[in-house]
C-alpha cells in the first residue's frame, strides 16, 4: 500500500511538474481580465500640440519618483498610459514595446509607462510579463491626477489608451489617443517620433 | 529502499510519457483557403517556390513544400519572443537537410499585426523566413488559432487538398523532435 501511494504521489508530482514547465506552452493569457468591449474614448484632451506639458512626478515600480522635468533639454519623452493593469490590450502593448527600445533611442526618446493601478499591482503585472526597459509609474493616487491633468482621465477612473510625444523643450508635439479595445499600431508611434526630430 | 527509488523512477516515467503527449495534436482537418500578398524579397520567393509578382496574392496552398507549417504569432507577445530564437533554430533545421526526404517549410502569421510590425519583429529575432501580416486575424481564426505563439501544419504534398497534420497551442521545446512529430503526424 505504501509503495501504490508513493507511485501516486511521484506521477502526480511528476506531472504537476512537468506541466509547470510547459509554463511557455500557456499562451492563453488566463491571468487577465477581459473587461468586455469597452467605450472606445471617454474622456476629453486637455494638452494640445504646441503648448507646454503639464509637469508632474510620480513613483516608478523601481522605488524613484520620476517627474517629467528631470528630462528637459536632454532628451525627448514619450508618456504612454494604459487604462488598466491585468487587461488583454494593455497586457500585449508594453511587451511591445520592450523590443522597440532601439527605436526609443534612435529617436532619443525615453518611455514612461503610467497606469492608474497602485505600485503593488503594477509591479506583480509588470513581473509577470518579465521585465520592460522603461519607467513604469503608478497615477494612483491622488487617483488618476496626471491623467486628469493632461484630460486622458475616463469617467470610470482609468485612463484612455493614449501616448503623449513631448520633446526636449518639454512642449507637446503629438497627441495618439486610440480606442481603449485597439492596441496603437507602432508605426504610428514611430511616425510621431520620426515626426519630433523633424524627419 | 530499493522498490522505493524503483516506484519513484517508474512515476518520473509515467509522468514524461503523459507530458510529451501533450505538447502536439493534429485533426486532419482540410486547410481553408488563404491568400496571401506575394513578398518583396527575392529570396522568400524562391524559398516558397512562388511565381506570382511582389505584392500579388497567392493561394497559401500554392507553396512549394510537401508539408507547410504557420506559425501564429504577435509581436507584441511576450511568449512569442522567447520563442523566437527556437523557431529561428527550427527553420535551420529545415534548410539544412530535408527530413526523410521530405521538405518542410515555415511561414509566420502576424496576428493582429501590421506589415510594419511583423517586419520589426523579423528584424528584432534575425527572423529568416516569410512572416506575414494577419491585422484583422482573418486567418488567425480560419486556421482555429487559440493564442500566440502557436503552430499548425499542413501536409500538401499527395493530397487533394491540404490536410492538418500539426496543432500546436504554445511553443516547443526541442527543434528536432518537433520537426520529427510533425514529418511523423503527415504519413509521408
Amino acid at each position: 500500500m505504501k509503495y501504490i501511494l508513493t507511485l501516486i504521489c511521484t506521477v502526480f508530482v511528476s506531472v504537476w511538474f512537468q506541466n509547470e514547465s510547459f509554463a511557455k506552452n500557456v499562451t492563453e493569457i488566463d491571468y487577465v481580465y477581459d473587461p468586455g468591449v469597452l467605450k472606445p474614448i471617454d474622456s476629453q484632451l486637455k494638452v494640445f500640440v504646441g503648448q507646454p506639458a503639464p509637469g508632474f512626478s510620480l513613483q516608478s515600480i523601481g522605488g524613484e519618483r520620476i517627474s517629467l522635468a528631470q528630462f528637459q533639454g536632454k532628451q525627448n519623452v514619450v508618456l504612454s498610459f494604459v487604462p488598466a493593469a491585468w487587461t488583454p490590450v494593455c497586457s500585449d502593448q508594453w511587451p511591445g514595446y520592450n523590443i522597440a527600445h532601439k527605436i526609443f533611442e534612435q529617436y532619443h526618446a525615453v518611455l514612461l509607462g503610467i497606469s492608474v493601478d497602485n505600485i503593488p499591482t503594477l509591479h506583480a503585472w509588470i513581473t509577470r510579463m518579465g521585465t520592460v526597459w522603461f519607467d513604469v509609474l503608478s497615477d494612483f493616487w491622488p487617483h488618476g491626477d496626471v491623467a486628469s491633468m493632461y484630460g486622458v482621465l475616463r469617467s470610470d477612473g482609468m485612463a484612455d489608451r493614449s501616448l503623449i510625444f513631448i520633446d526636449k523643450k518639454g512642449v507637446v508635439q503629438d497627441i495618439i489617443v486610440t480606442d481603449i479595445n485597439v492596441r496603437p499600431d507602432l508605426e504610428d508611434l514611430v511616425g510621431a517620433l520620426k515626426k519630433m526630430n523633424g524627419i | 529502499m530499493k522498490r522505493g527509488l524503483l516506484f519513484f523512477v517508474v512515476g518520473l516515467l509515467l509522468g514524461g510519457v503523459q507530458t510529451s503527449f501533450s505538447a502536439e495534436a493534429h485533426d486532419g482537418t482540410v486547410m481553408p483557403e488563404l491568400f496571401l500578398v506575394t513578398p518583396e524579397s527575392e529570396q522568400h520567393r524562391d524559398y516558397l517556390g512562388l511565381s506570382t509578382s511582389p505584392g500579388d496574392k497567392f493561394k497559401v496552398s500554392d507553396i512549394k513544400a510537401d508539408i507547410l507549417i504557420i506559425e501564429l504569432f504577435s509581436m507584441y507577445c511576450p511568449f512569442c519572443q522567447k520563442e523566437a530564437p527556437l523557431v529561428n533554430e527550427l527553420y535551420e533545421v529545415m534548410s539544412q537537410s530535408e527530413t526523410k526526404g521530405v521538405t518542410v517549410k515555415i511561414i509566420g502569421l502576424g496576428a493582429s499585426n501590421s506589415q510594419f510590425e511583423v517586419e520589426h519583429f523579423g528584424e528584432t529575432y534575425g527572423v529568416d523566413f516569410p512572416l506575414f501580416p494577419d491585422k484583422d486575424m482573418s486567418m488567425y481564426k480560419a486556421l482555429g488559432g487559440t493564442g500566440t505563439p502557436g503552430f499548425v501544419g499542413y501536409r500538401l504534398k499527395d493530397t487533394k487538398q491540404p490536410v492538418n497534420v500539426l496543432r500546436n497551442s504554445g511553443g516547443f521545446y526541442n527543434a528536432h523532435d518537433f520537426l520529427k512529430d510533425v514529418i511523423d503526424n503527415s504519413g509521408l
